[in-house]
């Protein structure tokens, strides 16, 4: 297991770094995927070009947040060979303390009644 | 257009963007990037909304040009991180290669500075890049007065043309007075190069065009802020210049020049030329420089119109030359104009063509030193790159790619480099300073002050040839040092740096080394051999013995008359002076920096069209010169008493005037025309040097002294006194006739040979050249010694089996010198080729001497063996030393 100051090394991310860990919480993916859900999930308030997303994915690489996996879910789904890529487990924590990181300065933001607490949970 | 093909282009496009991004972002994932582009791309088109490709397109070019640079600028940081920390763990690797690149690379640099002053950098004016210089071909270079006036008015292509003459002259305020030089400027001066006053304002258009105008100066920034200490209350207050007064209007701005070589200190109006002229007219009634059309002192810049070429300006010039010609044949019909960009004048019309040979070629042994240097580099990176082989192999195990290892090790040679042009930078300073000074001290009369600094643009141009000498000298080393094979040569437990191949690659560095030095040391030789003949040459007068003192009455605002009083009794109490053989005076002495020109014309012209009036070498003598100078009379009579204002104006021509003008006639009786004035030649002098050892004979007229009363002139005395018994005395006796008379430059003929146009050229080409190969002969020492270590210490071995079984010490000796010969006579042979080859191109700035010469070749050769044997023989000793036991168990 990580320590914690290892994960707190990567804090905090940049949102398009973020984006990209979260869009490979659910399974592997490849790039092009990648870019389609972060589109996807914020109704098109986030699109990643494909030079930054390779750029990040480059660098979560190097870092070790995540791997390329040599599985591919469907060969006949997969009509051309591209690299898929998974979220490692420091990849998971290092998402998962950014947002608790960004859990807390809403919370704080509500105590102070910057925004509104939601009315049901 | 079909889909299909759109695709198509579209795929190409994107291969293209993909190879924006660095080698190993690409081979990771440019098949991927590219994939993912093209089904962006797919998406947009179906879409069907030609918004949502150009939004994809906009988007995929603002990203990739953004993204990439910046994957660039990562690797980048990352290579240079690793290389200064690589340095910082190996401090005298770094520190012998930072100093040796030092070395080439400050030659360099220095050279930049000295060719970026004298051919590129623009004037400090308004758009530069549009003037040019415009000055005459035959005969004097300048242009008169009334000519420059029917150049600007008539010549279409040309917005304005400004004409400027340089001239000494004395300054006082508050009762002490200062020599300066300053620059007597057409009214439009200012006004065309578009520069704003520092204080004040500037002289401006239409001012001080007429004669009797407002006795109006500016100053020079530099000079009042040394004269003046910048206080702005100067402007309006008076001063005297050469005895009138004059009122201060302005202060140009800070580092205004148009002179490259002299330093300014004040610009006076133009009309005051007859006020400044170095020479006051003999005859009252000659005609004024400011309408004389054959007084050709001007120098002139032209402001091209935009958009017009300097070609067509030429053009439209030429036709402005005929009719001038067509209207006054008997001074015009010669006239031809060279129409340079102004850079290409510098510092004058006449020295600029020299300038640009010499430099060029400098900055050719430059670049030679810069390789020797590489080559040393490549040889410690050589070394070093073997003695990282484990650390290489490691880091290509862990997954980094040949490429990516070739660019760090190559980043590393470049950060070497870098920080040799930072180590290399205040040596240059300090050199270009100690060079101005070496010119500045050359002559008091002259003013030098070349602008030699380190500026941006030499600064940039030695950082890119700095990145140049790190690629040279690290790409071999990088390249072997990540060889494909290295796993495996690691596996086999082969020794670092034993294959034949790298000690091959070695030896042939030491022997370019070898080769490259001799050429320097070649060019330098041929240039120190110059000197010699330079110094045998006959000048047409005896050097030895005489002494020169130079005094300035006119600056001090003298009449004629006050001025003859003065030179007469200087003259006559020198030459009652114990030891003293003749004393003369000369307006300018022959071999100075500054020269006179006129040109003369024969009492009967030539019927020949063809014909076109000499120009003259002018020297103002008094009798006593041609004693004291030994100069020989080949025939006719020397001046005489009667050869004063009340006399008939007399000349003395040389042997090749005389030839010129009357040839196969006694010129004794003859009158010929010169600055405007008739003369009757009453004598032939013999021919001589007068402003360049090198020169072929050239046409001379001595005119009579006591006729033209010149403001300055120098005093030549023949004595077998010595320097440090004479100089004072001279100075003593003028201070006593007049101490108000700004006395200078008193030295001996020699030393004004030696800082005059005679020598100097040579003494500073010899100089630079020695300089030169003194470096390139050391660092090939060093790189020779290294490699001879390294094959010792390789064969330590070899050496210890052969001394136990009785090798005697001398025979190993004469085995390791025998290899640093066989480099010497490899490199001599190779560089004796390339030397040949440099040398024809410094044929034009010899002298006396062949570009083959076999002496310079055989002594540059010896020396070169002897080096070669002496850094051979300190490894050799060092081998016989070894103990055999010792050398064995190495192993």
């Amino acid at each position: 297991m990580a320590p914690r100051s290892r994960v707190e090394a990567f804090l905090p991310l940049t949102p398009p770094m973020l984006h990209t860990l979260v869009a490979l919480a659910d399974g592997d993916k490849h790039g092009y995927a990648i870019l389609k859900e972060i589109a996807r999930r914020t109704d098109g308030a986030v699109r990643l070009s494909a030079g930054t997303l390779y750029a990040l994915i480059r660098r979560a690489e190097a870092d070790g947040l995540i791997v390329e996996t040599d599985e591919r879910p469907d060969i006949s789904l997969d009509d051309e060979r591209r690299r898929y890529y998974r979220l490692t487990p420091l990849g998971r924590k290092v998402a998962a303390a950014e947002i608790e990181r960004l859990e807390a300065i809403v919370e704080m933001a509500r105590d102070k009644k910057l925004v509104p607490r939601p009315r049901s949970i | 257009m079909s889909p299909a093909r759109r695709r198509s282009f579209a795929d190409r496009i994107f291969r293209a963007l993909v190879r924006l991004f660095p080698f190993d972002f690409r081979s990771d994932h440019g098949r991927d990037l590219e994939q993912t582009l093209r089904e962006q791309h797919r998406e947009a088109q179906r879409e069907g909304s030609m918004g949502a490709l150009v939004r994809l397109w906009l988007d995929v070019g603002h990203d990739f040009f953004t993204t990439a640079p910046r994957e660039h600028a990562a690797i980048l940081r990352q290579d240079v991180g690793y290389a200064l920390r690589g340095l910082r763990r190996a401090p005298i690797f770094a520190l012998s290669a930072v100093l040796t690149l030092a070395l080439g690379l400050s030659a360099m640099a220095g050279m930049f500075a000295i060719a970026d002053a004298g051919m590129f950098r623009p004037l400090p004016v308004d758009r530069p890049e549009q003037l040019i210089s415009i000055s005459n071909r035959t005969g004097p270079p300048g242009l008169s007065f009334p000519d420059l006036q029917d150049y600007r008015r008539q010549t279409p292509g040309l917005a304005d043309a400004i004409g400027y003459q340089a001239g000494p002259a004395s300054l006082m305020v508050d009762g002490s007075s200062e020599r300066i030089t300053i620059h007597l400027v057409t009214d439009n001066y200012f006004s065309m190069l578009g520069v704003p006053p520092a204080a004040g304002r500037l002289i401006a258009p239409n001012e001080g065009r007429a004669r009797g105008d407002a006795p109006v100066v500016v100053l020079a920034y530099e000079y009042w802020q040394s004269r003046f200490g910048g206080n702005p209350a100067v402007v309006g207050r008076t001063v005297r210049i050469n005895g009138r007064s004059f009122t201060v209007i302005g202060v140009a701005p800070r580092g205004f020049h148009t002179e490259s070589l002299v330093r300014i200190a004040a610009y006076v109006p133009a009309w005051m030329i007859d006020a400044f002229s170095y020479y006051s007219a003999s005859a009252p009634s000659a005609p004024s420089a400011f309408d004389d059309r054959s007084a050709r002192r001007f120098r002139v810049l032209g402001r091209l119109r935009s958009g017009v070429s300097i070609d067509e300006a030429r053009a439209a010039l030429a036709v402005t030359t005929a009719s001038l010609a067509r209207e006054y044949p008997s001074t015009h019909k010669d006239v031809e104009l060279v129409v340079v960009p102004e850079t290409h004048a510098r510092p004058s019309i006449e020295s600029s063509g020299f300038l640009r040979i010499a430099t060029t070629v400098l900055i050719g042994l430059a670049a030679i030193v810069v390789l020797i240097t590489s080559a040393n580099v490549t040889n410690l990176l050589m070394a070093r790159a073997a003695s990282r082989e484990r650390e290489v192999a490691l880091r290509a195990a862990l997954g980094a790619r040949r490429g990516r290892l070739v660019r760090q090790f190559l980043t590393e040679a470049v950060m070497l480099a870098l920080l040799g042009v930072l180590a290399a930078v205040p040596a240059v300073v300090l050199a270009m300073r100690a060079l101005r000074n070496v010119l500045a001290g050359a002559s008091a009369i002259a003013n030098l002050d070349p602008e030699l600094v380190v500026n941006v643009r030499v600064l940039a141009a030695s950082l890119a040839i700095a990145v140049g000498a790190g690629i040279v000298a690290g790409i071999a080393p990088a390249l072997s040092a990540c060889r494909a094979d290295l796993g495996d040569r690691l596996k086999s437990g082969a020794r670092a740096g034993s294959d034949g191949s790298g000690s091959r690659f070695r030896s042939a560095l030491v022997v370019a080394q070898v080769a490259l030095s001799l050429t320097l040391l070649v060019s330098g030789g041929l240039f120190v051999r110059s000197l010699e003949h330079a110094r045998d040459v006959d000048l047409g007068f005896d050097p030895d013995g005489v002494f020169l003192a130079t005094a300035a009455p006119g600056i001090q605002g003298y009449g004629t008359m006050q001025r003859l009083a003065f030179y007469r009794s200087v003259r006559d109490r020198i030459a009652a002076q114990p030891g003293v053989e003749a004393a003369a005076w000369i307006s300018l002495p022959p071999m100075g920096i500054i020269g006179d020109l006129d040109q003369v014309s024969p009492d009967v012209q030539p019927t020949d069209p063809n014909w076109r009036p000499p120009v003259a070498m002018r020297f103002d003598v008094t009798p006593e010169y041609f004693a004291a100078a030994r100069v020989r009379l080949v025939d006719g009579r020397l001046f005489e008493a009667r050869d004063d204002a009340a006399g008939t104006p007399a000349v003395i021509v040389n042997e090749t005037l005389a030839r010129q003008l009357w040839p196969q006639q006694s010129p004794i009786g003859r009158m010929l025309k010169a600055d405007g004035d008739t003369l009757e030649v009453v004598g032939v002098a013999r021919n001589g040097k007068y402003m360049n050892i090198g020169e072929a004979p050239r046409p001379a007229i001595f005119r009579s002294f006591a006729q033209t009363v010149p403001g300055t002139a120098t005093l030549a005395i023949r004595t077998a006194r010595a320097a440090g018994d004479i100089g004072p005395a001279i100075r003593n006796v003028m201070q006593e006739i007049d101490r108000d008379v700004a006395v200078y430059d008193v030295r001996s003929m020699a030393t004004h040979l030696d800082n005059g146009s005679a020598f100097m050229p040579f003494r500073l080409g010899a100089f630079m050249t020695t300089l030169f190969g003194g470096m390139g002969m050391l660092l090939a020492a060093i790189g020779l010694y290294g490699t001879i270590a390294y094959h010792v210490t390789q064969r330590t071995q070899e050496i210890g089996v052969r001394m136990a079984l009785g090798a005697r010490a001398a025979d190993i000796i004469r085995d390791v010198l025998a290899q640093g010969g066989r480099f010497a006579l490899i490199g001599i042979g190779v560089g004796i080729v390339l030397a040949a080859g440099v040398a024809q191109l410094l044929k034009g700035l010899l002298l006396g001497i062949s570009p083959f010469d076999p002496i310079t070749y055989a002594a540059v050769a010896g020396l070169l063996v002897a080096i070669c044997l002496l850094a051979s023989f300190v490894p050799a000793r060092r081998a016989t030393a070894v103990d055999p036991l010792i050398a064995l168990r190495a192993d």
